[in-house]
């Protein structure tokens, strides 16, 4: 068992030139971290990252939103955010309990990559930016770009999530987050349907987006469907929607559900998650 | 062993002392500190038995590392009453028997008092949402949720 070493820097210049030199496991809430690990004793060096003010909190300008890396759930909850974003208030709220969303992070979540991860899905639906930092420089990444499987995502070694960005949707969009589990509280998804939906002034979606998670091995945005309603009515886009709409979701059998549950099963979220992000 | 130095206060007392970096909140509490009133029900974040307050909100002290607590004010069910004299959500469950077992009840009051904090007046079903991550397996969470109801009338 080798000695764990354990820093908790209080400025973001610090926390970068440790990733630099050393391989440090990055904690912020710790919620998955420990759990994860019963069993086996934690070997890894912890660089724990929430002491440092700069990466928590919420700014919105301008319909814009930027999300610090180590905000908590219940943090996100409470603040006042744009309405398209109900949808991530609404995952916020299904992350766990309440001890869990007051010590979980909205990058710890994302860079924990579970593909059952409530706030994927919500996220992906808003087209959210991860922005990274390292000692040689930053950079922005999608969000769908970013996650990349099971536990893995395009973070490098030496590189710190320090915020999540939000670009503004129009005035009036409204956003939903649907879940499917086995029981109403505290359970790992079968499936999660986020949605964004904009209206034009005669009642037609003029912007839709839909993220389906728990159905693949990353939450996958569903571009073809969000294209061809474009211009539609609602009750017509939702009418219109069928399996072939869902090629890119690869569900698996598990002790949660078959493959051909969670496919019947999203398909009815996608429906009611458009149909309610469009219902003003 | 490394060991690193942690300053905290737990229920009012301020304490230091040197632990093992991967020494658990949890551990600290019950094992370096004696507090057995806090529960290890599942070890794994889902049961709430080990819920504590750090600096004022509920946490699952099963589930952070004692040195994350640095500098923070804890609380625990031992710090609750007042000499001999309950906190009304201790005084509730015990008017209400909300409990049966009184493994998770720790956790539940802890959780309790968090929710009323928030909201001091729940509805019913406000009050199930807001004890969503403590578990009892005994009681069917009816006469927890009186003993809420009772807590927050009080």
């Amino acid at each position: 068992m080798s000695a764990t070493r354990y820093l908790r820097p209080t400025h973001l210049e610090e926390a970068l030139a440790a990733l630099g030199t050393h391989p440090w496991t990055v904690l912020a809430g710790g919620t998955d971290f420990y759990p994860g690990r019963v069993g086996k004793p934690v070997d890894v060096d912890v660089l724990d990252v929430t002491r440092i003010a700069d990466l928590r909190g919420i700014q919105v300008a301008g319909g814009a939103v930027r999300i610090g890396a180590t905000t908590t759930w219940s943090e996100l909850i409470t603040a006042r955010l744009p309405n398209v974003c109900a949808g991530l208030k609404a995952a916020a709220r299904e992350v766990g309990g309440v001890q869990i969303q007051n010590a979980g992070t909205v990058a710890g979540n994302l860079c924990n990559a579970s593909p059952a991860a409530d706030g994927v899905p919500a996220l992906l639906a808003l087209g959210a930016e991860v922005e990274l930092h390292s000692g040689s420089g930053a950079r922005r990444v999608n969000l769908g770009e970013f996650v990349l499987g099971s536990r893995r995502t395009a973070r490098r070694p030496d590189e710190l999530v320090v915020a999540v960005h939000l670009t503004p949707w129009p005035e009036g969009a409204k956003g939903v987050f649907l879940k499917l589990g086995h029981r109403r509280y505290l359970v790992i998804s079968v499936v999660m349907v986020a949605a964004c939906v904009a209206l034009d002034a005669a009642g037609r979606i003029a912007r839709c987006a839909v993220a389906v998670g728990a159905c693949s091995a990353v939450a996958q945005r569903l571009s073809g469907l969000e294209a061809r309603v474009v211009g539609m009515r609602p009750d017509e886009a939702i009418a219109g929607i069928t399996n072939a709409d869902l090629t890119c979701l690869t569900p698996i059998d598990d002790v949660r559900g078959s493959a051909a549950y969670r496919r019947d099963a999203a398909l009815t979220l996608v429906r009611q998650a458009i149909e309610q992000a469009a219902t003003p | 062993m490394t060991t690193e130095s942690i300053s905290l206060t737990v229920n009012g007392q301020p304490r230091r002392m040197d632990i093992d970096p991967r020494t658990l909140l949890v551990q600290l509490i019950r094992d370096h500190l004696g507090l057995t009133g806090t529960h290890v029900g599942c070890d794994t974040a889902q049961c709430g038995a080990c819920t504590v307050h750090v600096d004022g909100r509920a946490v699952k002290s099963c589930s952070i590392l004692a040195l994350q607590a640095d500098g923070t004010e804890v609380t625990t069910i031992e710090g609750l009453a007042t000499g001999d004299e309950l906190h009304p959500m201790q005084q509730a469950f015990r008017d209400c028997h909300g409990l049966q077992c009184g493994y998770c009840t720790p956790g539940m009051v802890m959780s309790a008092i968090e929710l009323l904090k928030h909201n001091p007046q729940p509805s019913e079903q406000q009050i199930r949402e807001g004890l969503e991550g403590n578990i009892c397996r005994c009681t069917g969470y009816q006469n927890i949720v009186k003993a809420v109801q009772q807590a927050a009338g009080a």
